[in-house]
């Protein structure tokens, strides 16, 4: 458990931490995904640029209609947000989950979603949001949707050199209901299987749903066939149970010690027919 | 661990199996090989560098080509260590031409297929198996398909120029 | 302060806060990494890879010369060195010869293989990258059973049936019931192997002191006098010279009652560079390195009556070694055998064990040590017997209790129960958690199709370990009493507890056997040069068998105390009441602290009396002392994921007199929490080619405190005879009630789909595969 010598470097702006990145350093957020792989020499980075030392990418705040979260907002942060829990609680009820206390205090969620871990909670509910993703690099900036930026397994639309600025979320109106319903693997505190729904109901129909799903395969994804199957529906317990049943669709699902393949699938359906009952529960 | 699927490359048989005997294109295909030389028949040593987000690890092993029967099937056995850890593997990879499946709607002038098919073992140790159990699954899953992916298109590359 | 408060309120039975919390709960308590030296050194072990090899090569050059590097061992520079022992002997053991660190082959992952010493602990772990180990990989085996078949690679080369050793228990006449009985039930149950998971690791700072050819051994151990004598001899070092200090231990459950190759490999260090040298064990040597415990696979079978008499038990015990004997190894399962009737009335057993070497980590002790495997052998059994009789686990529970009028009570194992009533917790614990109404609730609940279970188990355990005749070393403790002149008193015990209270319990004796005030009282342990030989911590004896010396030392104090009193009040008719020593015809009064003063004085002594206040005692116990209990769990099954939620948690203890309720909640909480690891989280999973994947704390389930039910803790109470104290002891009893109920909990509520047993940790997946399996 002890790491590798390394640079460390606090950066007084953006571009001085950019400026650094471009030549090879590595940044450095809330360490709860870094640091233990440094102190196992799984990682070792030369230099690390601690991001948490910008200030200006601290930030929950509302603009232009729509939700943007700085990159270095702890998973506390957005849990206790009264911006977010009003406008986006899909967002809160997921950074509750995650893990421990501890890790809640130190993780971000550019580091989470950075690390792209395919166990990660914040991608189930991002991709439901269909977030946009702000990667800036030492030259210029561009915006990549949910869909794009999770690649594969702990791959992401991330270039050397650039950084994760912030998460842009929509804001849904009164009649959406969310939910994230997750079964935890009670070593880490990652999903086994975890899933995000969004649901808005008009005149008694589903108008419009958002599933993710995280933990199952690689990385987190949006089930868009068990989507077009409940929209337009009542959404009486046999068409959750219809559309839930699709979500595992095309998925090649992982397995290890924690859950085979076969039971990740199995609990993907069960999960996504809770958020959906739970998120249509919610709808105001 | 069993690790087994398939792939379908978008060539003939033949021609699958030359290029999966290539080191030249094996070197070019296989995420974070930074080199492949032959030190024998039909065996190579090989230096990978694999980058997963926050992991990177550097690997020095052998790889060996045996059993061949060309164009249907060999074996490869690799060996690899690195400071994290080691793996060895060893599959059985079977090729078939894809067109038997698609008898009836292939046109003729449709560009051949073969899919490739593997199963194997690999065993991982050292402090990438006692902590990487989570992850062991999804990145091989991962790295097969980069390879493949990779060597489809230069196999394409190959076959347009 | 000089004065010593004297007290008429007393302490014993009280839920009196822990006094050792403060320091603990502060972050200012001296554990092994925290003790600094002028001149340290750092030790980093480069360890084995491989769970079976060959040793072709080391070559160390480049980290030598790496910076800050001082030197590198390895096996070639140790040889002279003693094994790492074995405290265990039996006819046809098999001892591979244990060295402390590896010469020509690895046995498991984690094997060390050399060391490296450098000025800081990080040149020290980078130049442990630089060395070239150049293995010649060999077949390795993980799985006992599979260790057993022909053909399996051998773990030592010279055994190549791997077989460690073999025991045999017969008592009563087995053939014969068995021939005779109704029913006969079998089942192979498991108990997975555990990474004991201190919360400290271990640690070792080495000093030698050349001039005086001494050395200080600063360890992480629950036994620190046994490491003495035992490490010691393998560095021949006299004994008179060599320290072994314990400082704070943060935690052991019994994977620091041994002693390890570091131990003696730091001394080693130290010796040869003539400077203090420090080895922190890292979370994962501590889980490929530190014993493990568990690792048992039995093949139970039971004869009955069909009324639910039991008539026989069979017994077939596979241990898991791993690849040497630490200090206990083969005797944990025999601890199994012993208490393989339980708290039942048959007096037919018949147990095989064979113990099997594998390519992991040996296992020893680990919290319950042997009792946990065996109780949750008997409740399982006694639960299938049940089910298959078509009785209520309850009933079938009471109608084969020894009943409270047969005690003393012989068991078939050669043990001899001191006093019980096993019933009273049974009866208890049915009362608590309303059984009738909840199998009227769980009857309703099946017709809506969903699965609440409720689990029962009664378990007996051996503690106060133990008679000396019954132990590998001696089962003696000892404590010394000194009342110091200022009349303040120190108690030094060598038992060496660590943490689980005795510092308050000791105390609570000490203030009420002299009238004194707790505040008066020092506990001091754990360290060689100021404490007399003393046996240590495990197998739930400190309190039993230490505290029963304190007893003893006390009244030889007060009997001193009374002479000075009664030489200083001039008459003989004196009583030790409240702190002070009163004549009982003028009612005058002499206060301890004055007495010590007089003692040390030594103006005037009485007659036959040497000066000062100091006693000793060293207490051998006539017998163990054999607690019990009832714990009853209620489970709801998720009937779509599997997941398994304890809704309720009644646990009756009966562990004899209690000190303090407190402390005796602490230790059945901890321990029930540390059952609950194993029956539904934790497991040590090796795969085929020993590499143990469940490594890092990412993939090993501990119980966490955000999981743990409430745990309604309730006592009866039937005091040992044993002891004058009455106490029986705590320490384990949670970790070997608990897990036979969860599981009986599960398989009761998954019994309408026919199951009949589910082996730990219940995963939700297993669940849900039974559960899938019916529909
Ligand atoms: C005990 C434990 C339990 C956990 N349980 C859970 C859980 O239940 N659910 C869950 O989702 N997660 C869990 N985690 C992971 C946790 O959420 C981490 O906080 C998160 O994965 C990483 O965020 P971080 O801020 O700590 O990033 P770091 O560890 O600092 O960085 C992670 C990676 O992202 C890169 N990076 C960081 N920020 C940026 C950025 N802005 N732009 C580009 N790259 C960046 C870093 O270079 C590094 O490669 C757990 C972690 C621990 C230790």
């Amino acid at each position: 458990m002890i790491a590798q010598k390394f640079e460390y470097t606090a950066p007084k702006s953006l571009d001085e931490a950019l400026h650094l990145l471009s030549s090879g350093a590595k940044p450095l957020a809330g360490g709860m995904s870094l640091i233990p792989m440094m102190k196992l020499r799984l990682a070792v980075p030369e230099h690390l640029v601690d991001l948490r030392a910008l200030k200006d990418l601290n930030y929950i705040r509302e603009a232009g209609g729509q939700l943007h979260i700085g990159a270095t907002a702890s998973h506390y942060e957005i849990e206790s947000s009264a911006l977010l829990r009003q406008k986006c609680p899909l967002l809160t009820e997921t950074a509750a989950s995650i893990g421990d206390v501890q890790v809640r205090n130190m993780g971000t969620i550019g580091g989470s979603v950075a690390h792209a871990d395919p166990a990660a909670d914040y991608p189930a509910a991002l991709a439901a949001l269909e977030a946009k993703f702000v990667l800036k690099g030492a030259k210029a900036e561009r915006t990549v949707s949910a869909a794009d930026f999770f690649v594969d397994a702990f791959s992401t639309a991330l270039q050397p050199g650039e950084i994760l600025r912030e998460v842009i979320v929509p804001i849904d109106d009164a009649r959406t209901g969310t939910s994230y319903k997750k079964m935890v693997q009670p070593a880490s505190g990652f999903a086994i299987v975890g899933v995000a729904a969004r649901v808005r109901q008009n005149a008694g129909k589903v108008s419009f749903v958002r599933l993710g799903i995280t933990g199952l395969s690689n990385h987190a994804y949006r089930a868009t066939a068990a989507e077009k199957a409940l929209e337009g529906k009542p959404a009486t317990p046999n068409d959750i149970q219809n559309a839930a049943a699709l979500v595992t669709q095309g998925v090649d699902a992982n397995s290890d010690l924690h859950a085979s393949a076969d039971y990740r699938r199995h609990l993907a359906v069960v999960h996504a027919a809770r958020a959906i009952g739970t998120a249509i529960s919610r709808i105001a | 661990m069993k690790i087994s699927g398939s792939y379908t490359l978008p060539v003939a048989p033949e021609r699958a199996y030359q290029i999966l005997q290539d080191p030249a294109i094996l070197a070019r295909a296989m995420p974070g090989c930074e080199s492949l030389e032959k030190i024998g028949p039909d065996e190579y040593r090989m230096k990978m560098k694999v980058l997963l987000a926050a992991l990177s690890g550097e690997f020095e092993g052998k790889m060996r080509i045996a059993d061949q029967a060309p164009p249907t099937s060999f074996r490869l056995i690799v060996e690899g260590s690195g400071r994290i850890g080691f793996l060895k593997g060893d599959g059985l990879l079977k090729l078939a031409p894809a067109a038997t499946v698609r008898v009836l709607s292939a046109a003729p002038s449709e560009p051949p297929e073969t899919i490739v098919s593997y199963e194997g073992d690999a065993q991982v140790g050292g402090t990438m198996a006692a902590v990487g159990q989570r992850l062991i699954d999804g990145t091989s899953k991962m790295m097969i398909k980069k390879f493949f992916d990779k060597l489809a298109s230069l196999a394409t590359d190959q076959r347009d120029s | 302060m000089a004065t010593t408060t004297t007290k008429t309120e007393t302490f014993v039975g009280k839920r009196v806060r822990r006094r050792e919390d403060p320091r603990l709960i502060t972050g200012t308590a001296t554990y092994v990494e925290d003790i600094q030296m002028p001149g340290m050194h750092y030790a980093v072990i480069l360890r084995s890879p491989h769970a079976a090899a060959r040793i072709r090569s080391i070559k160390a050059k480049q980290a030598e010369a790496a910076p800050g590097v001082v030197c590198v061992f390895t096996g070639k520079d140790t040889k002279g060195v003693g094994v790492v022992p074995c405290g265990i002997a039996m006819p046809d053991l098999r001892v591979p010869q244990h060295n402390i660190l590896a010469t020509d082959r690895v046995y498991f992952v984690g094997h060390p293989v050399a060391v490296v010493v450098a000025r800081d602990r990080y040149l020290a772990r980078d130049a442990a990258e630089l060395i070239e180990v150049d293995y010649d990989i060999l077949p390795a085996v993980a799985d006992p059973e599979k260790a057993l078949t022909k053909g399996a690679p051998a773990v030592h080369p010279q055994w190549p049936d791997n077989i460690a050793f073999t025991y045999h228990q017969d008592g009563g006449n087995v053939d014969k019931v068995f021939a005779e009985a109704d029913v006969v039930v079998k089942q192979r149950i498991v108990s997975q192997r555990l990474v004991p998971m201190a919360m400290e690791t271990r640690g070792v700072v080495a000093e030698w002191r050349g001039a005086d050819r001494q050395l200080n051994l600063y360890t992480s151990t629950q036994i620190p006098h046994l490491v003495r004598t035992l490490v010691a001899g393998m560095l021949g070092l006299e004994e008179n010279r060599t320290r072994v200090i314990a400082p704070e231990v943060g935690g052991g459950f019994g994977s620091k009652l041994n002693v390890y190759a570091e131990e003696a490999l730091m001394g080693f260090v130290s010796m040869r560079i003539q400077k203090p040298v420090k080895w922190i064990e890292s979370r994962r040597e501590n889980f490929t390195c530190t014993t493990h415990g568990r690792g048992h696979v039995d093949y139970y079978e039971i004869a009955a009556k069909r009324d639910g008499t039991i008539l026989g038990i069979k017994l077939k015990l596979i241990q898991d070694v791993g690849a040497y004997h630490q200090l206990l190894t083969p005797l944990i399962p025999q601890l199994s055998v012993l208490m393989m009737p339980g708290l039942y009335n048959t007096q037919n057993i018949r147990a095989d064990i064979v113990g099997v070497f594998t390519n992991c980590v040996p296992t020893d002790a680990y919290r319950g040590a042997g009792r946990p495997e065996a109780t949750h052998g008997i409740e399982r059994m006694v639960d299938i017997l049940a089910a298959e009789l078509k009785m209520d686990p309850a009933q079938i529970r009471l109608k084969n209790f020894v009943t409270k009028d047969k005690f003393p009570y012989a068991t078939a194992t050669g043990l001899m129960y001191d006093s019980g009533d096993y019933a009273a917790p049974l009866k208890k614990a049915l009362d608590l958690v309303g059984y009738v109404k909840l199998r009227q609730e769980q009857a309703d609940l099946r017709k809506q199709g969903k699965y609440m279970g409720i689990g029962i188990s009664t378990y007996g355990e051996i503690c106060a370990i133990g008679p000396s005749p019954a132990t590998p070393a001696g089962g003696w403790e000892s404590a010394t009493v000194k009342i110091e002149p200022s009349g303040k008193i120190t108690i030094l015990t060598g038992a060496c507890p660590h943490g689980q209270g005795e510092e308050t319990t000791f105390a609570q004796i000490a203030a009420d056997e002299l009238g004194v005030g707790l505040d008066d009282i020092l506990v001091t342990r754990g360290d060689t040069a100021v404490v007399q030989y003393g046996i240590g911590t495990f197998g739930s004896r400190a309190t039993a068998v230490g505290g029963t010396a304190l007893y003893y030392a006390l009244q030889d104090l007060k009997a001193k105390i009374k002479k000075f009193g009664a030489m200083l009040l001039e008459s003989d008719d004196v009583t030790l009441v409240g702190g002070q020593v009163v004549c009982d015809k003028t009612g005058k009064a002499k206060p301890l602290r004055e007495i010590a003063g007089a003692s040390y004085r030594a103006l005037k002594l009485p007659p036959n009396t040497e000066p000062g206040l100091i006693a000793t005692r060293f207490w051998e116990p006539p017998n163990f002392t054999f607690p019990f209990g009832a714990h009853i769990v209620v489970t709801d099954i998720d009937s779509e994921t599997g997941q398994i939620k304890v809704r309720r948690y009644v646990a009756v203890d009966d562990c004899g007199n209690i000190l303090n309720p407190l402390i005796v909640d602490g230790q059945v909480h901890g321990g029930v929490a540390q059952g609950l690891g194993q029956a539904l989280w934790e497991q040590a999973v090796y795969d085929d080619n020993g590499q143990l994947i469940t490594g890092e704390l990412t993939d090993y389930a501990l119980p966490r405190a955000h999981l743990m039910p409430w745990i309604e803790s309730h006592h009866t109470c039937t005091p040992s005879p044993v002891n004058p104290l009455g106490v029986k002891g705590v320490g384990e009893a949670g970790t070997i009630g608990c897990s036979p109920a969860v599981v009986n909990s599960a398989v009761d509520a998954l019994s309408p789909l026919g199951v009949r047993h589910i082996d730990m940790p219940l995963t939700p997946e297993k669940i849900w595969k039974l559960l899938a399996k019916k529909n």
